[in-house]
C-alpha cells in the first residue's frame, strides 16, 4: 500500500511556496511513522514533517526543489 | 549498506541533541546566548532546548558578549559547565580578552587549581553574501592563541560527537560551526553533512582527523565546508584518472599531524582548503608540518585554496570570485599531478 507524503495545508501560514532544506532518511531507507522525515523552509521558518506510515521511502522532490502546499514530496510502500 | 531505522539529522539538530543528552546526565550544564531559547538559535543549534530545561538553564542574553562571555568564564570556573554561544565568530572583538587572556589561561595562572570547562560555540563562513563581518572564519586567529581547544564538524555525525566531546572535556573547546552545513536552506544547504546520527550519547575525540575519502595521487586537507569542496573535486578528478585522498581535520586543537603527515608520506602531493584567510593560518601550518617532517618527499609544491587577504565583499560576484570551491580545489589538483617529478 503506498502512502503520498503531502506537505500538509497546515504545515505554515499562508499560501506561499516553499523549499525542502533537508531530507532526513535517504530514498529507499525503512523509516517508521512519526519519525522526522524532511525539513520545509519557508523564508526563514523551517517547518518539520513527520512519516505518515511506516515502510520504506522514495523520495520524489529533491532537496532544495521549490514546493508549495499539496505537494507530494515523497511516498511510503 | 543500509541502516535499518535511519535517522539523518543536520548538523543544527546533532548539535542540539548532544546539548539536550548532556544537561540530562549533568545538572551542571547550561546554555547560554543571545535567541537560543525561545528562537531555538537563529542557527537552529538549540532547538527544543528551553521547552525541556527551562529558562534558568537555557538562558537568553542581551546583544553583550562582552557581557555573557566573561560571566561563562566566571561560572565555568565557579564549577559550572556553561555552553555559550557567540552567534557569527566575526563579533569576537569584543569579548575576546575574556575567550584568550581568561578562559584559555586561568588553568595555568591558577597552577592547575582553577579550570574552566566550558564551550563557547560560534558560527563561521560566508557565501550567502553577508559581507565582511558576519562570513569570516577566523580558524588561525582561534587555533594560534594557546590553551583552547579548537573543533569543526563537516556533519552530522562529528557534530555531535565533538560537542558531546566537548562538553565533558575539562578544557575550554572552541566548538566552530560552518554556517553553510548547518541545514538552515538560507544560508545554503550542503546534503553530504546530513547523515545518519545514532540516537545513544557517543563521543568523537577531539584532536583525532579523519580519512573523509582515501586516494593515492594527492592529499587534500580541510575542515568543515572545505572539505565538502575536496570530496566533490574528488569525484571529479576519479573521472579523470586521479586518485585523491581527502583528510577531515575534524579538529584544529589539537592538530592531529600524525593523520596529515602519513597521508602526504603516501601521496607526495598536498592541497590545503582553508575559507579562512590565505596568510598566517591554517593552510600555512598544514604546509609546514609536513614540510618539517624530514622524511616525506614531495612530488610537486604544496598548493593552498585559500581566501585572500581581503575583507570579505557583500557583492555577490566578489564574494564567490574569492571563496574556495571544488573546481579551484580540481583544477590545482590537476595542475600538481601532471607537474613532472624531479629527477
Amino acid at each position: 500500500m503506498t502512502t503520498d507524503i503531502r506537505i500538509p495545508e497546515d504545515l505554515y501560514d499562508g499560501d506561499e511556496e516553499s523549499v525542502i532544506t533537508a531530507w532526513l532518511a535517504s530514498d529507499g531507507a525503512t523509516v517508521k511513522e512519526g519519525a522526522l522525515i524532511a525539513e520545509i523552509m519557508t523564508a526563514k521558518v523551517q517547518n518539520e514533517m513527520t512519516a505518515p506510515a511506516s515502510g520504506k521511502l522514495t523520495i520524489l522532490k529533491q532537496q532544495d526543489e521549490v514546493v508549495a502546499k499539496g505537494t507530494v514530496i515523497g511516498q511510503i510502500t | 549498506m543500509t541502516i535499518v531505522n535511519e535517522r539523518k539529522l543536520t548538523i543544527a539538530r546533532a548539535m542540539a541533541e548532544a546539548m539536550a543528552q548532556e544537561m540530562r546526565i549533568d545538572p551542571a550544564v547550561f546554555v547560554m546566548g543571545e535567541d537560543i531559547a525561545q528562537l531555538g538559535g537563529v542557527f537552529g543549534n538549540t532547538r527544543g532546548l528551553v521547552d525541556e530545561f527551562g529558562k534558568d538553564r537555557v538562558r537568553d542574553t542581551p546583544i553583550s558578549e562582552t557581557g555573557f562571555i566573561s560571566a561563562a568564564v566566571g561560572a565555568a570556573m565557579d564549577g559550572m559547565r556553561p555552553v555559550v554561544e557567540l552567534m557569527f565568530v566575526d563579533f569576537f572583538g569584543v569579548c575576546f580578552d575574556a575567550i584568550y587572556n581568561l578562559m584559555a589561561k586561568n588553568i595555568y595562572f591558577s597552577g592547575g587549581h582553577v579550570t574552566v570547562p566550558m564551550v563557547l560555540m560560534t558560527s563561521t563562513g560566508g557565501g550567502y553574501s553577508d559581507a565582511g563581518q558576519h562570513s569570516q572564519c577566523l580558524y588561525g586567529s582561534f587555533a594560534h592563541l594557546p590553551g583552547m581547544k579548537v573543533v569543526s564538524p563537516s556533519n552530522a555525525y562529528d557534530a555531535k560527537g565533538l560537542m558531546t566531546a566537548a562538553i565533558r572535556d575539562n578544557s575550554p573547546v572552541i566548538f566552530m560551526f560552518h554556517k553553510g552545513l548547518q541545514g538552515m536552506g538560507w544560508l545554503g544547504t550542503e546534503a553530504a553533512a546530513n547523515v545518519h546520527v545514532p540516537e545513544d550519547a557517543y563521543e568523537v575525540e577531539i584532536g583525532k582527523a579523519a580519512i573523509a575519502r582515501e586516494g593515492s595521487d594527492v592529499t587534500i586537507v580541510s575542515i568543515a565546508m572545505g572539505v565538502h569542496h575536496a570530496l566533490k573535486a574528488a569525484k571529479v578528478l576519479e573521472a579523470e584518472g586521479i586518485s585523491t585522498e581527502v583528510v577531515d581535520l575534524r579538529s584544529l586543537v589539537p592538530l592531529d599531524r600524525d593523520t596529515v603527515r602519513a597521508s602526504v608520506r603516501k601521496t607526495g602531493r598536498l592541497i590545503v582548503v582553508d575559507e579562512d584567510y590565505h596568510s598566517y593560518g591554517v593552510s600555512g601550518e598544514i604546509i609546514a608540518t609536513v614540510c618539517e617532517a624530514g622524511d616525506i618527499t614531495l612530488k610537486a609544491p604544496p598548493r593552498r585554496i585559500a581566501y585572500p587577504d581581503v575583507p570579505i565583499a557583500y557583492a555577490h560576484g566578489m564574494e564567490q570570485f574569492c571563496l574556495p570551491n571544488p573546481e579551484k580545489v580540481a583544477a590545482a589538483a590537476r595542475e600538481i599531478c601532471r607537474t613532472a617529478v624531479p629527477a
